[in-house]
Order: structure tokens, then C-alpha cells, then sequence
């Protein structure tokens, strides 16, 4: 049973969403301040967290960072507000996607079936590298190989810490490689957001996938961007 | 021209009045200036052409007296000894003999107040026409000869000279005239640019540059509007984001419990099956009327940034067309009432795509009910404009109304009876306004129905990504 988390300081929300997502088959688990949030998620496993930026005590940006080293589930903000800022600043701090409030459970659940899909081995084929299991990504030493039969990315042997979207991006642009995608298709195909989708979403998990796979992140030479066009992944 | 007419002349502009002035006042002072200087010179040039003129004459006339004095002399013989300069003449009556130097020179040529003012015994001067050039006359009574002597002399030459000094003189009148205008012009200019340093400082604040102030400036008569002009600009950002700032707690303070709602009653809706027809009804009374709250809601709050001037748009440049169809397909209305440009290729404008995209669904709807139902939507591109008009078959709106249409909270007594928002039509204003663009209001094709039209400056260049996606 997928185990999603709530971290919501409204009780009106917290119950209702819980109520809401039990009724849609989910196991949830909920907290109203940040530092239980954080027991639970270092005690059990958790698939998705739903997240309040505005909480009394620590905030969520703070529960992000914190929460991330240890857990590469999604995270999807819940703001009341719409500010760009706040947003950005979220999905800087390691969340995958948001949800404005007030919003409705459909828009939600659409949410966190994408987030989800492969998390519940509901892979989409188009994102799996057809013939190799395995693919060099850089070959300069040490080579950053990202192994499809794993499901992780390894640079030298060692394994680099990617977060479940940050994985799927990384496939959506090595299949195959060396063709641009643009904001909007990669949106599409790891969101599942379409047209009116936010394409600062695409930008800021490219930056952070950036600063895990290139050797400096300031001059990108694995995934580059095509000005006008939008990225693609080049194989060394 | 009648004074209707003079009624619409404009008043001239401060830096035209100030040229203007200087001018007048230039023209006016340099004129009276070389007025006195003419009529002074004048005075004393025409003194000493009198005097010249009696010293000529008294000394002919002595020499004519001398000569008339021996006896046997006659007077022709007296008058050949006689040699008046070249421009003068000397007539000489004798009895009622005129005697002259010159053939062309007689008594037709002594004015009668000469003539009369010798016959008394007083010499005279007076002045006169000689061959049509100014002359004067000199008359020197000779009684021990019992003869009048006259002396005629042309005066070309102070006319020459008096002619030649009022040419110079009003030609600088008039270089001293153009100099003080140039003069004012420049001065205005001195005078005019703090006033479009100001302008220019408020039109970029009115397009949203709200950080724009005026440098500070260490001239005193200048500091004064410097400083109210900028604390002026401080108290408008102050309040602009402290509307903002209201707009986000209120915005924070309603949606939260906005969402408990909507969650629950989506809930109660998933069981309704589980209720009975009583709690059903009112379950469904809930979700329509919380379904318009929300809307309501997003619509102040997205009209009340738009009119701060606080919405934060993220612009691309998109296909009008494709924005058309999305709305139509979020609205449920069917694509066969979409009508494109010919030609097929993207029509590009630049927009918020998520701004435009609820202008465009709130006029779809405004035509579903509030106009009998949409008929059409078309796409056109103009030279530098695109237009997407939206046609509905209802009653139309009189034109008395079609400007207050887009006010908030307007609602036309025949537009309909099913209840919007009445904030709908202001937003999609606010929305074209916001991206430098227009909407209006008209009659249908026929008359039928209503007819509004968003009007978008066209962008250069195709939409963004448009051949990788």
C-alpha cells in the first residue's frame, strides 16, 4: 500500500485531505508540525510527502532540506499562496512539484499519480533505454554510468544519490540521448503536466540534477542546454 | 474666423510662451532703441545740412552783392562769377527779373513762403522738391542792390545717408529680436528639463518601474520638486505593497479554510450514493455555490493583482490558436466553432499563458451564460495585432452598455439570468490591459448577439519550442 505523508499545520485541511486520500485507497500518515514529520519519515518508509510551506515552528522549506538527504521520495508542495518566489524556492530546496490551494482532490491525485508511477513499478516503457542496461553517460574518468537494470546512476562505481524525478528526468533525456527535449515534452512525459504545466519546474530539477551528475555544474557538459529549444543529454 | 474657432485654438506651450516672450520683448527694445538712434542722428544730420546750406548762401549772396555793387555789372554777368557747388543753384530777382545759374533753375523752383519771407526783408530757409529730390532753399534779401537771392541745394546725399542708417538699423533691430528668441528658446529648454526629467521618471513608473527616482539634484530651486516628487513615489510603492501584501493574507487567510471545504464536499460527493435525498440536495446546493466561491475568489484576487500592477507574469511567446483550443477544450465547447487564418501557420503572441488562458474561458463562458450560447470564436492576424473574437447568439448588450460591461460587479438587466461571478469580463480587461493589448465590446454579425474581441500586439518569431515539442 503506497504510504503518503501529510505535513499540514490546518486541521481543516489535514483531516479532510486525509479523509480525502484514505477514501482513495492511500495509507496516510499525518503531522501538523515539522519535527514529527521528520520521526515519522526517519522510522517508516514513505512513497510521497504532501507538504504546507507556512507552519508554526520550522517551515517547510526548512523540512525539505532536512528530509531530503535520507528520502528520495517525492515531495509535492502544498502553498496557499501563488508567489513565484515561494515556489521556486521550494523546488530549490529538493521538492518535485506543487499544488496551490484551494484545490481539488482530482488535481491532487493527478499529482501524485505522476510523481508515483514508477515508484509502483508502473514504469513507463518510453522512458527505458531501449537494448542497453547499462549506459555511459560521461566516459571521462571517472565514467558516470546510469545503470537502467539498478536503477541508479553511478559515478566511478559509486552510486550518485538521485531523487526518484531526478532518476526519471535523467532516463526521459537518455532515451536516447543526443536528441533535445523541450521543456514542455519532458513536463508532459515526468509530470504529466500538460500545456498550461509551470516550465520552471523542467528548469529548476535540470539545475539540480546538474549539480549530481556534471563535474562542474556551471559548465554543464552532460546536459546542455539548447537556447530557444530546451535540453538535451550528450553522451562523451 | 468665427469665435467658435478661436475657441479651439490651443494655448501655446510654456517653452513656445517663453521663446515667445523673449522675442517680443528683443524685438520691442531694439526697435525703440534704434528708433531714438534714427530720429537723434536725423536731427543732427538735418541741423547740419541747414547750417552748411546758410553758410553756402550768405557767402553767394555777399559775392552777388558785391558783384551787383560795381557799377555796370549786370546781373547775368554777376551770376556767371558766382560758382555754387555742384548739387546747388542760385536764382536772383531783380525788379521782376528772375535771374538764374542754372538753365534748369527759376522762380518756378522758390516756394511762395521764401519768396514772401524776403520780400519782407528776413532771409528764410525752408525746405522743398527740386527735380523731385528734397531740397532746401536759402532766401537772403540784398536791399542795397534791390535784389532777392536764392540759393537751391539738393539734400540726396542725407537721404542717401539717412536711408542707408534706417536700413542698418532696423536690420539689427531685427538679428537682436532673433537673438533674444534664441536666447529664450534656450532659457525654456534650461527651464523645461527638470519638468521632462519628471515626466519621464512618472511615464516609467506608470509602466511599473517602481524603483525609478529622481537623482538627487544640489540645485536649490529644483531640490524642492525633487524631494516631494520622490517621497511621492516612496508613498505610492509603500502602498502598492501594502495592497499586495493584503491581497497575500487575504489570499492565505481564505484559501485554507476554502480547501478544508472543498475537500470535504468532494468526499461527501463521492457518497452520496450513501445519502438521502434531503442531505443529497443539500450536498449539491454546496458544490455549486462553493464552485462560485472559488471562483469569485481567484477572480478578486487575480484582479486585484492585475490592477496593482503586482502579477507576476511569466510571458512566452505562444500560438494564439493553440491557447484558443486549450480554452474551448477546458470549457468542454466543441472545436467546430473555432475559426483560424487560412494559411495554417501559428499565429504568436506574447503572453502569460495561464493568465491568458482564464481571460479566454471567461469570455467562453461569459457567451455560454450570459449570450444563448457560443458560436464562435476566430483567430485573426493583422499587421501587428492579433485578435480573438468571441461570438454569442444571446440578446446582445445595448451600447449604452459596452463600456461599463467590463466594470466589476456590472451585471446587464438582460444579460441573462444565470449568476457569474460579475467579475469575469473585468479580469479579461485587466488581463489585455496588462499585456499591452485591448478588449471591446460589439454587436454580432447581423445584429444577433453579442460580439467581444481581445485585441494583442502580435510577437515576433515563432512560439517558443514550437519544433522540438
Amino acid at each position: 500500500m503506497t504510504h503518503l505523508l501529510i505535513l499540514e499545520d490546518d486541521e481543516g485541511i489535514r483531516s479532510s485531505l486525509t479523509m480525502a486520500l484514505e477514501d482513495e485507497g492511500y495509507q496516510v500518515s499525518a503531522a501538523a508540525k515539522a519535527d514529527p514529520a521528520l520521526a515519522i519519515v526517519a522510522e517508516q518508509r514513505v512513497d510521497l510527502m504532501l507538504v504546507d510551506l507556512m507552519l508554526g515552528g520550522m517551515d517547510g522549506f526548512t523540512f525539505i532540506r532536512r528530509v531530503r538527504p535520507s528520502s528520495d521520495a517525492p515531495i509535492i508542495v502544498v502553498s496557499a499562496r501563488a508567489d513565484t518566489e515561494d515556489i521556486v524556492a521550494a523546488l530549490e530546496a529538493g521538492a518535485d512539484d506543487y499544488v496551490t490551494k484551494p484545490f481539488v482532490i482530482k488535481e491532487l491525485t493527478a499529482r501524485l499519480r505522476a510523481l508515483l508511477r514508477r515508484g509502483t513499478g508502473d514504469g513507463d516503457p518510453s522512458t527505458e533505454p531501449a537494448g542497453a542496461d547499462q549506459l555511459v553517460l560521461d566516459s571521462t574518468d571517472p565514467a558516470l554510468v546510469l545503470d537502467m537494470g539498478a536503477g541508479m546512476v553511478r559515478r566511478g562505481g559509486e552510486e550518485v544519490h538521485l531523487t526518484v524525478t531526478e532518476y526519471r528526468l535523467l532516463c526521459e533525456l537518455a532515451s536516447p540521448p543526443g536528441r533535445v527535449r523541450s521543456r514542455g515534452l519532458l513536463l508532459e512525459s515526468v509530470w504529466d503536466r500538460g500545456y498550461f504545466g509551470d516550465e520552471r519546474i523542467v528548469d529548476v530539477h535540470i539545475r539540480r540534477l546538474r549539480t549530481k551528475v556534471e563535474i562542474d555544474a556551471s559548465d554543464p557538459q552532460t546536459i546542455v542546454t539548447v537556447r530557444g529549444l530546451g535540453y538535451r543529454l550528450d553522451q562523451r | 474666423m468665427s469665435a467658435g474657432g478661436l475657441r479651439h485654438v490651443s494655448r501655446p506651450g510654456l517653452r513656445t510662451a517663453i521663446t515667445l516672450s523673449f522675442a517680443v520683448g528683443g524685438l520691442v527694445l531694439s526697435v525703440a532703441m534704434a528708433l531714438g538712434t534714427y530720429l537723434t542722428a536725423r536731427d543732427y544730420l538735418i541741423d547740419q545740412r541747414e547750417a552748411g546750406a546758410l553758410r553756402q548762401a550768405f557767402s553767394d549772396a555777399s559775392r552777388v552783392r558785391d558783384g551787383l555793387l560795381t557799377s555796370g555789372a549786370t546781373v547775368s554777368d554777376v551770376l556767371g562769377n558766382v560758382s555754387p557747388p555742384a548739387d546747388a543753384a542760385v536764382v536772383v530777382r531783380r525788379g521782376d527779373r528772375w535771374f538764374s545759374s542754372s538753365l534748369q533753375t527759376g522762380e518756378r523752383d522758390i516756394p511762395l513762403e521764401a519768396r514772401d519771407a524776403v520780400g519782407n526783408d528776413s532771409a528764410a530757409l525752408s525746405w522743398h522738391r527740386w527735380d523731385d529730390d528734397p531740397a532746401v532753399v536759402v532766401g537772403v534779401p540784398l536791399p542795397a542792390v534791390n535784389a532777392e537771392f536764392f540759393e537751391l541745394a539738393t539734400t540726396t546725399e542725407l537721404k542717401a545717408t539717412l536711408d542707408a542708417l534706417a536700413v542698418v538699423l532696423t536690420v539689427f533691430a531685427g538679428l537682436t529680436a532673433f537673438s533674444a528668441a534664441l536666447l529664450g528658446r534656450w532659457a525654456s529648454r534650461q527651464v523645461i528639463r527638470p519638468l521632462d526629467d519628471v515626466a519621464g521618471a512618472a511615464a516609467q513608473i506608470a509602466s511599473g518601474a517602481l524603483d525609478t527616482r529622481l537623482p538627487a539634484t544640489d540645485d536649490p530651486d529644483l531640490a524642492t520638486i525633487v524631494a516631494s516628487f520622490n517621497s511621492m513615489v516612496d508613498a505610492i510603492h509603500d502602498r502598492i505593497e501594502r495592497d499586495a501584501r493584503f491581497a497575500a493574507d487575504v489570499s492565505h487567510e481564505l484559501r485554507s479554510p476554502l480547501t478544508t471545504l472543498v475537500t470535504s464536499v468532494e468526499l461527501l460527493n463521492r457518497h452520496r450514493s450513501e445519502l438521502t435525498d434531503r442531505p443529497k440536495k443539500a450536498v449539491e446546493l454546496i458544490t455549486r455555490d462553493l464552485t462560485r466561491f472559488q471562483r469569485a475568489l481567484e477572480d478578486l484576487l487575480d484582479l486585484g493583482r492585475l490592477e496593482a500592477g503586482a502579477a507576476e507574469f511569466v510571458l512566452k511567446t505562444v500560438d494564439a490558436r493553440e491557447l484558443v483550443r486549450q480554452a474551448l477544450l477546458t470549457t468542454g465547447q466543441l472545436e467546430s466553432v473555432l475559426h483560424l487564418p487560412p494559411d495554417g501557420v501559428p499565429v504568436p503572441v506574447n503572453v502569460d499563458k495561464n493568465a491568458m488562458h482564464r481571460a479566454l474561458i471567461n469570455l467562453v463562458e461569459n457567451a455560454d451564460r450570459h449570450g444563448g450560447g457560443l458560436t464562435g470564436v476566430q483567430v485573426a492576424e493583422e499587421p501587428g495585432e492579433v485578435s480573438i473574437t468571441v461570438t454569442d447568439q444571446g440578446p446582445g448588450v445595448p451600447a449604452s452598455e459596452r463600456e461599463r460591461i467590463f466594470q466589476r460587479f456590472f451585471r446587464g438587466g438582460s444579460r441573462g439570468a444565470l449568476p457569474g461571478t460579475g467579475l469575469g469580463l473585468s479580469l479579461v480587461a485587466e488581463t489585455a490591459r496588462a499585456h499591452g493589448g485591448s478588449v471591446w465590446c460589439s454587436s454580432g454579425p447581423g445584429g444577433i448577439g453579442a460580439q467581444f474581441t481581445i485585441r494583442l500586439p502580435a510577437a515576433h518569431g515563432r512560439p517558443d519550442e514550437q519544433s522540438a515539442s
